[in-house]
């Protein structure tokens, strides 16, 4: 136990700082990304997302979820800059690729879903279930 | 005490014999309404001038808006306050978008801190510190270290649901 | 009151006279008759929902076929709806249903090719029973125990609407599926959030 060494780790907290990307979770923004540009207090910051159609605002973080992703931003930048910054960082196409962005896409189309839609799903996944089962089946007589 | 707003009033007394022009004076009043912005002026001008509201009038009243109210900026604000066995006088340190927003952050610290009631504070001046050395206070002062950053580690994310068979992770 | 003169014979009588053209009764009725109250306003044709168009797939809501999707023929003169399962697909024949107990769906099934100009609200009409009398009507049960017979026009139109019908529903896939299938809401549905 002596000879090794144990590697502490920093937390991996993703933290409230200029030119993080938000996402509003409430309001009339609520489902559209900004960007922090300035540290109002320890519970509200001042928000802005030109490309998202967000007003610059000032915001509770209660009413806010971090993304993981940060654009390099100046303290305190005007709308235009981050509009430019939020660009050549690719924040939109950064965000579409996540695994979150696609659940929260993919539970907007489920909810969209006419009733014969809804029908068909419910066809597709029973025929999913019928193929895992057999397989696992399979698996299971050979082992 | 709804959302306050800023008002600059301007009244004078009643001209007279002895002054036809009665010199005007200008307040800068924050009130929720028209109605107590101008009650307010004569309960400040009674203590101030040898002027009341039935020797005097109001000449002017008009709405401050802010000028940059998507900027973030210190505010020094000196009050006067009538507490249960005195009078004391303070100065505190607000960070927000708006001089009403941080009078209006003031009135609930005092209430909260104080229990002291709209009545029983008068603000004597707001000050915007555009220099972050005339920051006093260590409130503000550790918003303003550059590269601030924080994380939010303790949330609890609200359920809509009245039972739940795991118990809440606030990990975030 | 409007007055007639009327001629009167014998030399003494004036010759003419006037008398009232209708006589009043010399009494009042034991008893009010009822009069019937006068109808001042007439029904208006009945305005069916934009969903409602022929051809749309129904969720029925009451009754004996709820939970069953039909497909809307067409609707009748009397505000109701004329719906066929098919009977072949899920056993709803051709019937009326009132359009306040249906979901109206998105989904459309081609209704051109099936004539339906023979249905009307007269052709649904029952048949008057005769009324029995007496002991007959009372003790009738032997009438009640057999079963009622359908007619032979019924099940052929039946059948010919169904072939149309099945014809167009066999070209969307999935579709004879969702029709034999029924509607129900399970935990957690939203019906008035959910799409149709």
């Amino acid at each position: 136990m002596s000879e090794e060494f144990t590697t502490v780790n920093g937390s991996a907290w993703r933290h409230v700082e200029v030119g993080r990307v938000i996402l509003i979770n409430k309001g009339d923004y609520a489902g559209k990304l900004a960007a922090i540009v300035e540290i109002i207090d320890h519970k509200r910051v001042l928000i802005d997302g030109p490309v998202s159609g967000v007003p610059r605002q000032a915001l509770p973080l209660a009413q806010a979820t971090l993304t993981p992703i940060v654009i390099k931003l100046p303290r305190g930048a005007r709308t235009g800059t981050t509009a430019k910054k939020w660009a050549e960082a690719g924040v939109d196409e950064i965000w579409a690729k996540s695994a979150w962005a696609q659940k929260i896409k993919n539970r907007e189309i489920r909810w969209g879903l006419t009733d014969f839609e809804r029908f068909q799903v419910l066809i597709l996944k029973k025929q999913r279930r019928y193929e895992v089962k057999k397989t696992l089946a399979k698996a299971k007589r050979s082992a | 005490m709804g959302r306050l707003q800023e008002y600059e009033v301007i009244g004078r007394h009643l001209p007279t014999e002895t002054d036809p022009t009665p010199k005007l004076y200008r307040l800068h009043i924050f009130a929720p309404n028209v109605v107590v912005a101008k009650s307010r002026y004569w309960y400040f001008m009674k203590q101030l001038r040898k002027v009341k509201k039935s020797t005097g009038e109001i000449v002017s009243l008009k709405v401050i808006s802010e000028k940059r109210p998507t900027k973030v900026k210190n505010f020094g604000i000196w009050i006067r306050y009538d507490s249960r066995s005195g009078t004391h006088n303070m100065y505190k340190e607000y960070r927000d978008l708006s001089r009403t927003a941080a009078v209006e952050s003031l009135y609930q610290d005092m209430a909260a801190r104080h229990r002291a009631r709209f009545r029983s504070i008068h603000i004597l001046k707001v000050v915007e510190l555009e220099k972050s050395d005339d920051v006093r206070r260590q409130y503000i002062k550790q918003l303003l270290t550059p590269g601030l950053k924080f994380p939010l580690p303790h949330r609890v994310i609200k359920s809509k649901k009245i039972f739940s068979p795991s118990r809440p992770s606030t990990f975030y | 009151m409007s007055a007639v003169t009327k001629e009167i014979g014998g030399a003494n009588n004036g010759g003419k006279r006037v008398i009232p053209a209708n006589k009043a009764s010399k009494w009042y009725p034991a008893e009010d008759i009822p009069t019937p109250k006068k109808a001042r306003k007439t029904p208006r044709p009945a305005v069916l929902r934009a969903s409602l168009k022929p051809g749309a797939v129904l969720i029925i809501l009451a009754g004996r076929f709820r939970g069953k999707r039909v497909v809307l023929l067409k609707a009748l003169e009397d505000g109701t709806l004329l719906i066929t399962g098919p009977f072949k697909v899920n056993g709803v024949p051709l019937r009326r249903v009132n359009p306040a107990y249906v979901i109206a769906t998105s989904t459309i099934v081609p209704v051109d090719s099936v004539d339906v100009s023979k249905f009307t609200s007269a052709y649904f009409a029952q048949e008057k029973k005769s009324k029995k009398e007496g002991e007959a009507e009372f003790f009738g049960d032997e009438e009640k125990k057999q079963k009622k017979v359908i007619s032979e026009v019924r099940i052929t139109d039946q059948k010919a609407i169904d072939t149309a019908l099945l014809a167009e529903i066999k070209k969307v896939p999935a579709l004879k599926a969702y029709l034999g299938s029924s509607f129900s809401l399970s935990k957690g549905d939203k019906p008035h959030l959910m799409k149709f």
